[in-house]
């Protein structure tokens, strides 16, 4: 009944892809843990293989290259929030960040693990005995969508809140897989199928966050959760605007991936906020009601708008 | 490389350990090293409660992989403190009171040792956000963040003075000559905050075997078949079992023996035992839970109150008896005056109608407990409220005599009337103990402690309250319905309270209720802090409100105008004694400067205010038979320590210590002198245990009768030694002396010349509350000896956009007639308040079809630290006739003012009137938009 158990602390990225292609049928790279433990605790994540990548050193740093700030994707929610370049330069980030899980969980949790946070629905984050009882949904083997009552798609909820900030803040992503390095928009890695969140490959580790520091950005961010920590988000929403008045509107927590838009100027918002609202696919998987998160967006949305107006003037 | 041998500094000690390859460091730290001061709460980072320094910097245990530490320095909560001298934060901890049950203790000092270390002089604020990833269920967080607030005061100080820390001590032996009214921490204080304090996971039997529970997949359906043969065949099973072992049906009540350990068969809820294990490891047995094949018949489930009001048909009921062909378990029914004639003399009628969903203790420590038999029969340590109960239900369904089974309550964490029924764990564990011949263990995961509930019930009900022009109540009537849901518990006690709890703080002579308690296919509810009487109450102050409003009476002159006086009897003859309804009011008002600011403050901020009233344990008990309601010891031999004996069980409410103060109050000794032995069936007298907030008052009474006999045979026995009458001698400050200082013995010669040719001396001491009470069918529900009353004022601010309700303050204060222990008192108050604004924000248990889905402290909303205001605590004293020094309940009655406070306040901002609970903003939003159009109709 015993499976061999393997753990494995990687020294560098080299030797974590190196383990990961060795072990590739079955593994999980492991940072902070925080989403994955609890994933494993309750059996939606199984694995036999664990490589633990958070100490390799490369992609604890926070620095400035060029006109772009590198965040290495292993740097903690806490070490983010306390930084002196983004506290100043990016304040909604930390703002975010701050509003993750608990001061704890954040001290573990890294901005990496944070972007590629996995998808949640009440239906599917249970225990192995749970989900039997419920009859198992479409992410973990079932036939059909439960929140839904029924569909063939799942629309587990993209809960990451540091996300929607940096893609306002346009920022990309560095990737390594396959010996290869590529750098994408971090927009671009989500799908927006609930049963795949995201593109990259299994054995795909993101090294870093790039961030242009050269446009000045103003950005702000908003959350709704029933309490004050702990909770996921039940909507997210983040608005900024650059030096030449273009609006990019990013909101998490009602869709399989976040809802991602832009425009030239404040003056669109309505349209702006039509889209998102158009674009959305909530369900009733969380503490709130689809139609009062629904509502909520568009109350979020401009509060960011009126913000960033105030703050323009 | 499954498993591999892994270095660790431990609180400066080496340890070469055998890790599996994906355990959790808190497995290692308590199941391998046996440092069990690291508690687990919830398994998944939720609770804090886990939280240990690595390389100083604070982890969560319990979801770190063990192996990613290797060579790590390791700083548990029994790495703290020095040379047996306490830290400098675990000794605030214990000086402000902020240990009450002690299970999030050590988690919350490694969390804020952490935060202090890396943040200079922080703010009351900043401290609130750093542990609001800890939950703490007993305190309301406001004495945690106070001894952090301190320490880290002094930390930033000493660094300004640039010398270390100068530890001012507690005086250990206060000079004054008085206990009983001067606060002080719990006498277990210092071994819970160093993590020494045993809980029920934390005791390591030799050999124990470890059960797993197989649970139902279906909410109601016939059990066709169960085959278990595999399972026992599986190499480190020790015993299986099932059902049909195990017949004997218990349950707290003795009308309501309607549960059997496991089903038998049918299964009534999601979640309910239909099998177990007993195997070598935990693993074991949750792989052979795995190889049990069960073949369920599902049938037609019942999972609302409306449908289990209902006749059933053709379909099968949950269970069997019962006059009529429906899921109703009882009724409960009185009326007093003359409904009808009040509701033609009131010149107003309120009525509404409420719904409440069902909440859970969500107390930190999961159920845990361990059996084992030898030659003295039957011995379970388990985390209980109410050993007594659990010592009869044993005996029964294991089928030996009383003299055959003894239970041992350890250090519990919290309970708040969750651990107070007899569980079918606590049976299973029993039997294969029996069976395998080992002891067995059980732990619950925090899914399991949420489905096993029995927690408050969900309740419907429609109130009606007539009232006279000048703001008399003029009648009251509520029609109520309750779900109990798979089986009975409390639930005939709960179907009474919810209706006759409403007959005080206020004088109603036309009144009467109705409530029917149905069964559905869920996990069965029962007694939660405020039983039974917290919804109507709610419903009844919502009511109030609605009329003062109406009325145009101020809603804090109308509460005055109606309250009962002291010294009095209600409609339904309940005995008033000390009454501090008025008192408490008038504090809450005056301090929220409730005149000055009610009405006049700007749209979506408000104030509101409600009273509430509970009593001080039932006068009858639970099994009717003639023993004293409690019982306590008092023995003294020739060290002149006095070793208290009581049943009473200590969950974390202070009551060990409570007993301590009263008996050195009445011998005039210091609390260093006295021993608390307390909650083993074996050694200590029956107690009815730990609910119904009867402790204080009748444990209480039981510990100062006990004392007061012992000072009379010391007197006495001194007295006849001496040449003098006894009641020439006084007893205080440690001397036996007379008024002409003829007589002048320190304590310890009194006790040579006591104890001289008899040796040591036992005595014991009794309550037995007075008859009480009218002579009709269900006079006995409600009675108690005294009564307590109290008051709530909050504040909020409703954000209009949103609906979301931020509390801004809370004013509480609470007639408790005396307070024993003020720090304790104040203690219970902040915890019942904050516990009350979890049901009124934030807290529900939510199902589908049958099955809890927020089972976990993420979906499962307590409030954090963050959510919780600043609460001020206002200790009311009364001193009642009766009660132990004049005190009175504390624990309970304080949480049913708080939500109607909060609802009502709701109304004051936004006009909006909450009548469902949890309060959720798009109910508030939904009343706004019907205001804006009937605004618009009318306008």
């Amino acid at each position: 009944m015993e499976k061999n158990q393997l753990y494995h602390k990687a020294k560098n990225v080299e030797d974590a892809m190196a383990f990961a292609i060795a072990h590739s049928e079955d593994f999980r790279f492991i940072a902070g843990g925080t989403d994955l433990n609890v994933n494993r605790f309750h059996g939606t994540i199984q694995t036999s293989c664990l490589i633990d990548i958070h100490e390799i050193e490369e992609l604890r740093q926070i620095k400035g290259e060029g006109n772009d700030l590198h965040i290495g994707a292993l740097v903690t929610l806490d070490e983010l929030m306390q930084n002196p370049i983004i506290k100043k330069e990016f304040p909604a980030l930390v703002e975010a960040a701050h509003s993750v899980a608990t001061p704890m969980l954040r001290k573990t949790a890294t901005i990496g693990g944070n972007i590629l946070c996995e998808n949640r629905c009440i239906f599917f984050n249970q225990s192995e005995w749970w989900r039997e009882a419920v009859g198992y949904c479409l992410k973990c083997e079932g036939e059909i969508c439960i929140a839904t009552g029924g569909t063939k798609a799942c629309f587990s909820k993209f809960v990451s809140d540091t996300a929607p900030v940096l893609i306002c803040l346009d920022a990309k992503i560095i990737i390594a897989d396959n010996g290869k390095q590529e750098i994408v928009k971090l927009e671009d890695i989500y799908t927006g199928d609930g049963l795949k969140p995201n593109k990259l490959s299994n054995t795909a580790l993101v090294l870093s966050i790039v961030v242009p520091l050269n446009k000045t950005y103003k950005c702000v961010f908003q959350k709704l959760r029933p309490r004050e920590s702990v909770d996921f988000t039940s909507l997210t929403t983040a608005v900024s605007v650059d030096e030449t008045g273009r609006v990019k509107v990013a909101v998490g927590g009602v869709d399989p991936k976040p809802i991602v838009t832009e425009g030239k100027s404040l003056e669109e918002r309505d349209e702006l906020i039509k889209y998102v609202m158009k674009k959305s696919r909530v369900v009733d998987n969380d503490y709130y009601t689809r139609p009062y998160r629904r509502l909520m967006i568009d109350v979020l949305l401009k509060r960011c708008f009126k913000k960033l107006s105030s703050e323009e003037n | 490389m499954s498993k591999k041998v892994v270095t660790y500094t431990i609180n400066g000690k080496r340890y070469d350990v055998l890790v599996e390859s994906h355990e959790t460091l808190s497995h290692v730290i308590r199941d391998k090293l046996g440092l069990t001061g690291t508690k687990i709460g919830c398994e998944q980072g939720n609770c804090g409660a886990c939280t240990v320094l690595v390389n100083d910097k604070a982890v969560l245990s319990c979801i770190t992989p063990a192996m990613r530490f290797e060579g790590a320095k390791i700083t548990t909560i029994e790495g703290l403190a020095e040379n047996s001298e306490l830290h400098r934060l675990q000794e605030l901890f214990v000086e402000k009171g902020a240990i009450q049950c002690g299970f999030c203790t050590p988690g919350m000092v490694m969390t804020a040792l952490d935060f202090v270390s890396k943040n200079e002089n922080p703010t009351y604020d900043e401290v609130r956000d750093a542990l609001s990833g800890n939950v703490c269920r007993c305190t309301g967080y406001k004495k945690v963040i106070q001894a952090v607030v301190e320490y880290a005061k002094e930390i930033a100080e000493s660094k300004n003075k640039s010398r270390r820390i100068e530890v001012i001590k507690v005086e250990s032996n206060r000079k004054s000559k008085h206990t009983v009214g001067i606060g002080r921490p719990y006498i277990e204080a210092t071994k819970k905050v160093k993590g020494a304090a045993d809980y029920a996971d934390d005791i390591k039997i030799k050999n124990a075997l470890h059960c797993k529970l197989l649970r139902s997949i279906y909410p109601h359906a016939r059990i066709l078949k169960i085959d278990t043969s595999k399972a026992e065949k599986l190499q480190g099973v020790r015993a299986v079992t099932i059902g049909s072992e195990l017949p004997e049906k218990f349950g707290v009540l003795p009308i309501s023996h309607d549960e059997t350990s496991m089903a038998i068969d049918k299964t009534r809820y999601i979640g309910e035992i239909v099998a177990a294990v007993a195997a070598d490891t935990e693993e074991i047995a949750s792989e052979a839970l795995k190889l049990i094949e069960v073949k369920y018949q599902p049938i037609k489930e019942f999972l609302t109150i409306d449908e289990s009001l209902q006749d059933v048909g053709e379909n099968e009921r949950i269970h069997i008896y019962g006059k009529f062909n429906n899921n109703v378990h009882k009724k409960a029914e009185l009326r007093f005056g003359d409904q009808q004639q009040g509701l033609k003399d009131a010149d107003l009628v309120s009525k509404m109608s409420f719904e409440f969903e069902g909440i859970n203790h969500g107390f930190t420590e999961p159920h845990a407990a361990t059996a084992w038999w030898d030659e003295n029969g039957l011995t379970i340590i388990a985390a209980t409220q109410v050993p007594h109960y659990l010592h009869r239900s044993l005996a029964k369904v294991m089928d030996v005599p009383l003299s055959r089974v003894r239970v041992i309550k350890p250090y519990v964490g919290g309970g708040f009337g969750g651990k107070s029924d007899p569980f079918p764990h606590e049976m299973i564990i029993s039997h294969l103990a029996r069976k395998a011949g080992m002891p067995v263990k059980i732990r619950f995961s925090r899914e399991e402690v949420f489905i096993t509930n029995h927690g408050r019930h969900p309740s419907k009900m429609t109130l009606q309250l007539g009232v006279s022009k000048e703001g008399m109540f003029k009648v009251l009537d509520a029609d109520i319905a309750i779900d109990g849901r798979a089986y009975g518990s409390f639930g005939v006690v709960t179907s009474y309270y919810n209706g006759v709890l409403l007959q005080a703080p206020y004088d109603i002579d036309n009144f009467g209720f109705r409530t029917f308690r149905v069964y559905t296919n869920k996990p069965q509810c029962g007694a939660m802090r405020g039983h039974g009487a917290v919804n109507s109450r709610f419903a009844t102050e919502t009511l109030i409100d609605d009329a003062a409003h109406k009325l145009k009476i101020d809603p804090v002159e109308i509460r005055l105008k109606n309250f009962l006086s002291p010294n009095t009897l209600t409609v339904g003859q309940y005995r008033i004694t000390s009454n501090g309804s008025r008192e408490s009011l008038l504090k809450v008002a005056e301090q929220s400067e409730w005149k000055r600011r009610h009405g006049k403050l700007e749209f979506g901020h408000g104030l509101g205010v409600a009273c509430g009233f509970f009593i001080s344990g039932s006068a009858l008990p639970i099994i009717r038979n003639e023993l004293p309601q409690s019982v306590v010891y008092l023995k003294v031999d020739f060290d002149g320590r006095v070793l208290i004996t009581s049943g009473a069980s200590d969950i974390g409410q202070g009551s060990d210590t409570m007993l301590a103060m009263i008996v050195a109050e009445v011998l005039g000794i210091s609390m260093d002198k006295i021993f608390v032995l307390a909650a083993d069936t074996l050694l200590t007298p029956v107690d009815m245990g730990s609910y119904s907030s009867r402790v204080t008052f009748m444990a209480g009474n039981a510990a100062k009768d006990a004392a007061e006999k012992l000072k009379k045979e010391i007197l006495y026995t001194v007295a006849q030694r001496k040449g003098v009458f006894p009641e020439e001698l006084n007893l205080s400050d440690e001397r036996v002396f007379s008024n002409d200082n003829s007589v002048n013995l320190n304590w310890m010669e009194a006790i040579d010349i006591l104890t001289a040719g008899r040796g040591a001396v036992s005595i014991s001491g009794k309550y037995i509350s007075p008859k009480l009470g009218g002579d009709f069918k269900g006079s006995g529900a409600g009675l108690s000896p005294s009564y307590s009353f109290g008051a709530c004022c909050a504040e909020v601010k409703v954000d209009t956009e949103t609906g979301q309700v931020k509390i801004l303050q809370v004013w509480g204060a609470h007639d408790c007639g005396k307070a024993i222990n003020p720090l304790a008192v104040e203690g219970q108050l902040e915890g019942s308040w904050h516990m009350g604004l979890g049901q009124a924000l934030t807290e529900q248990m939510k199902y589908y079809k049958g099955l809890l889905v927020n089972n976990n402290f993420l979906d499962y909303k307590i409030p954090t630290s963050r959510d919780t205001p600043d609460i001020k605590c206002n200790i009311i004293e009364t001193n009642d006739p009766e009660g132990p020094f004049g005190a009175k309940e504390c624990g309970e009655g304080a949480l049913h003012p708080i939500i109607p406070a909060i609802t009502n306040a709701i109304f004051n901002a936004v006009g909006v009137r909450i009548t469902k609970l949890p309060i959720m903003p798009e109910d508030i939003l939904a009343g706004l938009k019907k205001k804006k159009q009937a605004e618009e109709v009318a306008g």
